[in-house]
């Protein structure tokens, strides 16, 4: 290709801060958050949408940011694993602690926003559905078990409190 | 692996998205969902000079119940068909194929009209539509015009789509029907291996009527099993019926072999998903649940 690319701005609020941006509109949504913003808690994988590695969440619910094109994020709410940022362990961090919920940690960010947006969805889930409902991060080191056994906790401590600890 | 250099376009209606369409003269992409647009641009087995996002498009995403039918906008979201109160109750077969559907990341973003113009033949809202009989309406800047289900689709990506329509509603019939679906994965939300949906109206003699059979990944587009559907309507799925019905359905597919399944195995399994379907249809006559 000769031609120059003609860039879009990318005007988005990422973990409540705006962020503006001109990009190329192959940008996907994941480089734009590693490598225009910075955040590289958001991990890549597969980049065709099978690992689920770049899940986040976007206006609240889980999505594989490697099949977003950047400007389709604009005017929308991104949230990434580095809003659980913070003094302490968010409870749903601690959960994966102390149920030995990771291993190598690669999938971890992608299993976190998943599963807190179940938290804030706040619909009870058997032990089936909610496999079901993380099958779309891949995790090579754990067997899945103590990722379900964190997230189960995590969300019965959550259920009292509306989904917002 | 990034995507080859193309103009992002956004749509704020039909009508704009139509003539962009039309001034690409066929070399543009609608984006929707993104879920299989997407990794075919990230793979660059697509390369258009430009990709119409339809995402802003208002009233595209709509659920109406228009008398004896419900019409689905064409950028309603899996997530959405799955939890919608008026689609579990008069659709059931098209919430219960929606779990079928990738996973919950995929289910956020993909949608009902990008499922079908995508034509995947293993497609689960493809074969839901060809089952429950639906209409797939599409528009260009010429109008609109109404495609069943069953012409739609003509090969393996391939749809009767010209470069400049797209698909803007489906419309799908609502009757007293008992659906299911079953289906091969080789693990749950992977594409199909194969997978057969089955809808029917129960007589009150303990017969059907209007039974329809559809089968996904045998061909090279989801089919109705045509003969095996009309040998079974008029019957009560007697056992001896349901087997011929599935030796109909072997004679009617011409299974691919591909990186999840041989033809051979697809073969084998056409006939026990035949069966299988229809005896959770049997059993959900007689729960009375749906």
């Amino acid at each position: 290709m000769t031609e120059t690319i003609e860039t879009v701005r990318v005007s988005v609020k990422v973990n409540g801060e705006e962020a503006v941006r001109d990009v190329e509109p192959r940008r996907q949504l994941v480089d734009f958050l590693r490598h225009d913003l910075g955040l590289t808690g958001t991990h890549v994988g597969c980049e065709q949408g099978v690992c689920g590695m770049c899940t986040v969440l976007f206006d609240g619910e889980p999505i594989k940011s490697c099949l977003m094109l950047a400007p389709q994020a604009d005017g929308h709410e991104i949230t990434t694993v580095e809003s659980l940022n913070g003094e302490e362990l968010h409870p749903l961090q601690r959960a994966f602690k102390e149920h030995h919920g990771l291993q190598c940690g690669y999938c971890t960010p992608a299993m976190l926003m998943t599963a807190l947006a179940l938290g804030r969805r706040g619909v009870p889930l058997d032990r089936e559905q909610l496999e079901e409902e993380l099958a779309g991060v891949l995790c090579r080191c754990t067997g899945y078990q103590k990722i379900y056994d964190a997230v189960e906790s995590y969300l019965a401590e959550t259920a009292g409190s509306g989904g917002t600890a | 692996m990034k995507p080859a250099p193309f103009v992002y376009e956004r749509a704020g209606s039909v009508e704009e998205a139509l003539a962009m369409l039309q001034r690409y003269e066929g070399d543009a992409r609608l984006l929707a969902g993104g879920q299989s647009l997407v990794p075919l641009l990230n793979m660059r087995l697509l390369m258009p000079s430009a990709v119409i996002d339809v995402n802003d498009v208002p009233g595209l995403d709509e659920i109406r119940e228009e008398g004896d039918e419900v019409a689905i906008g064409a950028l309603t979201r899996y997530s959405r068909i799955e939890w919608s109160p008026t689609l579990v109750s008069r659709l059931p077969l098209l919430t219960e194929t929606v779990r079928y559907v990738g996973d919950r990341q995929v289910r956020t973003r993909g949608t009902l009209g990008g499922s079908l113009a995508h034509a995947d033949p293993t497609g689960e809202m493809p074969l839901a539509a060809i089952a429950l009989g639906a209409t797939v309406v599409v528009q260009s800047q010429a109008g609109r015009r109404a495609v069943p289900a069953e012409e739609f689709f003509l090969g393996p990506y391939y749809t009767v789509l010209e470069p400049e329509e797209m698909v803007v509603e489906v419309r799908f019939p609502v009757r007293r029907t008992v659906s299911a679906i079953a289906e091969h994965a080789r693990r749950h939300g992977d594409f199909a291996v194969i997978s057969v949906a089955a809808v029917g109206e129960p007589n009150g003699d303990g017969g059907w009527k209007s039974v329809r059979v559809a089968l996904g990944g045998v061909a090279d587009t989801p089919i109705l099993a045509v003969e095996a559907s009309a040998l079974l309507s008029g019957t009560s799925l007697e056992p001896d019926v349901v087997a011929r019905a599935g030796e109909m359905a072997l004679a009617a597919a011409d299974p691919p072999t591909d990186v999840r399944a041989s033809a051979d195995y697809r073969r084998h399994l056409i006939p026990i998903y035949v069966r299988r379907t229809l005896e959770l249809l049997q059993t959900r006559r007689s729960e009375g649940a749906r």
